[in-house]
């Protein structure tokens, strides 16, 4: 079955027959773990780095943060059966309009953020493909940890 | 014919924008307009008419009485609500379907056109420009210009991908470079041609800011910055993707810090279920 992350959304599995895919991120980050051990994953498109900027909506939308969307990210995958040491860890997103820079640059301080989390939980990231001025599309098969990219107005290709 | 003959003919032929859409601009600008003038006008385009009211009555809005008259829906839903759909009724059917220059599936312009509109509007009230409306319908229309140009896009754009990965200009500075026109420049001689206000038309021509000096007109910057947003947000770019210019300038002219724009996303991603829900309905 195909599982569509929404923004500010995420999905986990451990069956086989499914896949997990998020539309065109733009600034938004979308972080895939995958276990290939117990075959579990699962996908986070979240939209801002820090939910310090309203409390209460984070309280209702944590995943539209990172602070707050990714240790629910883990914590469900673990529930699969997923390992940390065992996680592969792949990020996709964190576009920037041309010349959004500093403060103003959503994508990269998506980007920072999930880096300085990972980081400070000494989680290594396997492969990242972050940042430029295009719109991403990703998909996870659970059965194999395979990952797929689509990059604006380009083909789907395997990572 | 050179490619701007071609274009200017195919503008020509064009399904024009219903003229609803001019009285109600018009007349909700006006101090002294009541809701009844606001009812009397839509009531005159009996196709407009229906649609809202089959809209008003979806599910989505959860009427007990279902709406029988314009005065009915205003009275139930708002004239706000109202007069928003009637807009977005209009813009509907130029605006659906695919645009394959653009890479945009069924329907990815018209959700990136409506949550445009929706965040323009937002910020209009915060900001108290008034006008709220006319911003609302410029902001909804702004990439009209792409409905014409996609064909074009198709044909040339792998000479305009490579101006973008090589020589870093703008998908729309590589537009203008390889066809001759950009689809912000065409937007804006649609919405001449439409008879639209030169405020209107303003907004449309200038909603990238390739001229920086426009962004002095707080109208068109925050057009502008719902583009932005949208842009952040994945929606509305897939072959041009992310690549606008973005101006500080513009931000500061508005008065919007990073934080400001942070909030006006959460709070759109928060009535996002309800912005689908809508374009469902409309």
């Amino acid at each position: 079955m195909k599982h569509i992350v929404g923004v500010a959304d995420m999905k986990t599995s451990n069956r086989p027959e499914d896949s997990i895919l998020t539309y065109s991120l733009g600034s938004c980050i979308g972080l895939i773990i995958y276990d290939p051990v117990a075959k579990a994953g699962g996908m986070l498109h979240y939209m801002l780095p820090d939910s310090s900027i309203d409390k209460d909506k984070a309280k209702t939308k944590p995943l539209m943060f990172a602070d707050t969307g990714i240790p629910m990210l883990f914590k469900e995958t673990y529930t699969l059966g997923a390992k940390k040491t065992r996680l592969k860890v792949f990020i996709a997103g964190g576009a920037q309009i041309l010349d959004q820079k500093g403060f103003f640059n959503i994508g990269k301080r998506n980007y920072m953020a999930l880096k300085k989390m990972m980081f400070r939980n000494n989680v290594l990231i396997n492969q990242q493909i972050v940042g430029g001025q295009v719109n991403r599309t990703v998909r996870l098969e659970i059965a194999t940890g395979d990952i797929y990219l689509k990059t604006s107005g380009g083909p789907e290709e395997k990572i | 014919m050179t490619a701007i003959q071609i274009l200017l003919k195919e503008i020509k032929n064009l399904k024009p924008i219903p003229a609803v859409v001019h009285q109600l601009l018009n007349v909700v600008n006006k101090p002294d307009s009541s809701m009844s003038d606001i009812a009397k006008i839509i009531q005159y385009d009996p196709a407009i008419t229906a649609s809202v009211l089959r809209t008003c009555n979806a599910a989505y809005f959860g009427l007990k009485h279902p709406a029988e008259s314009i005065k009915d829906a205003v009275n139930l839903l708002g004239i706000d609500q109202i007069i928003d759909l009637v807009l977005l009724k209009s813009g509907a059917k130029v605006l659906s379907g695919k645009h394959k220059g653009y890479g945009l599936q069924e329907g990815a312009m018209w959700k990136f056109s409506v949550s445009s509109a929706i965040i323009a509007k937002q910020i209009a009230k915060e900001l108290e420009l008034g006008q709220e409306n006319a911003i609302f319908t410029a902001a909804l229309l702004k990439d009209i210009g792409k409905t014409i140009l996609d064909r074009f896009i198709l044909n040339s754009f792998h000479k305009i991908s490579d101006l973008v990965t090589h020589e870093n200009l703008s998908f729309m500075e590589a537009e203008k470079k390889i066809i001759g026109v950009d689809h912000a420049e065409l937007g804006g001689m649609i919405a001449k041609i439409w008879k639209f206000s030169p405020k209107m038309v303003k907004i449309i021509r200038n909603h990238h800011l390739k001229d920086i000096a426009q962004a002095k007109d707080k109208d068109v910057a925050v057009v502008y910055l719902a583009d932005c947003i949208c842009m952040m947000l994945g929606m509305g770019g897939n072959a041009d993707g992310l690549a606008y210019r973005f101006h500080e300038d513009a931000m500061n002219l508005l008065g919007i810090s990073a934080d400001d724009i942070t909030k006006i996303i959460v709070s759109f991603t928060c009535q996002m279920q309800e912005v689908e829900d809508l374009l469902h309905v409309v």
